[in-house]
């Protein structure tokens, strides 16, 4: 090889590092930095709300913290489930990928349960998105939140559907990687929203 | 030891490392909890509280999103609008500080 064909041999290299990537999968990321913008501009908003209009913590002394706790426990499990339907899926290991599946999506739907019972004990005790500025932020996050929690466990069924019906294994690990990103930041907000409402 | 079984050593080795990062993450639960119960002030209770959440954030970024791994661009795509939402936020502050806080 010429010394003049070189430098296209290392450009085509680097080309190749980042073609590596899959498509879908920056296309998960990039979604994901839209979702970074629009939980982060509601949780800015939030905090600086809560300097502009004083405290928010008579307001929220009233939220059920050991439920959103409890709730906390049930998205960072569901994360561990996940990842290891993943790992499952990269040993080739049919059955327990279904079973992890299945338990992610099973946590998912306890969280909305739990979730739907906090909502119905508030409205219950007054405390409605029209109360004050605290329960609109409170009923607004988290219930984007729950939309994102709803979108997730409607992907996750759909991998399970997949998974029983024995799609080839790249094209599934590819996309349960695909949809664990976006489960495990759902579980990233809801990190950062629980301490936000609940604990300060 | 063959190409196949380095492979399952390896997803072997992965899985172990799922479950103590879950472990961690259920005792930072915890200790974020203690913390809030705990009599202390309550601007070092937040900051405190909010430092656990961060370190579990981190946590589940770097190993079950596999952040630790990957490509620049992705680290690119997950900074830049991170950086401009700080921006957005510092900017309103002196408004806030003005207006409200004087």
């Amino acid at each position: 090889m010429s010394a003049g064909v070189e430098p296209a041999g290392v450009a085509i290299t680097e080309r190749d590092t980042i073609g590596k990537i899959p498509p879908g999968k920056i296309a998960v990321w990039w979604f994901l930095a839209s979702e970074i913008m629009v939980f982060g501009t509601l949780m800015g908003a939030y905090i600086l709300f809560s300097f502009a209009h004083g405290d928010f913590a008579a307001d929220g002394a009233h939220v059920k913290w050991r439920l959103g706790a409890f709730n906390t426990l049930v998205l960072v499990t569901s994360s561990l489930t996940m990842i290891m339907a993943l790992a499952s899926a990269r040993a080739r290991n049919l059955s327990r990928t279904r079973l992890f599946l299945l338990a992610t999506v099973l946590l998912g739907i306890t969280f909305l349960c739990v979730k739907g019972y906090e909502y119905t004990t508030e409205i219950d005790e007054g405390f409605t998105p029209s109360t004050s500025i605290f329960w609109s932020f409170y009923f607004g996050m988290t219930g984007l939140h729950g939309l994102h929690v709803i979108g997730g466990i409607v992907i996750n069924s759909i991998l399970l559907v997949a998974a029983l019906s024995r799609k080839p294994w790249d094209i599934l690990e590819r996309r349960i990687e695909c949809a664990g990103l976006y489960w495990h930041f759902v579980d990233v907000v809801w990190i950062f929203l629980f301490p936000l409402l609940y604990l300060t | 030891m063959n190409e196949a079984g380095g492979h399952l050593e390896s997803a072997r080795d992965d899985r172990t490392l799922y479950v103590i990062v879950w472990a961690i993450l259920v005792l930072l639960l915890v200790v974020g909890l203690t913390i809030f119960v705990l009599p202390i002030p309550r601007e070092a209770a937040v900051t405190l509280i909010f430092g656990v959440a961060a370190i579990k954030a981190a946590l589940v970024l770097r190993n079950y999103m596999h952040l630790k791994r990957e490509h620049l661009l992705i680290y690119a795509i997950v900074l830049i609008p991170t950086l401009f939402l700080l921006g957005f936020a510092i900017t309103l502050i002196p408004d806030i500080v003005f207006r409200h806080a004087m």
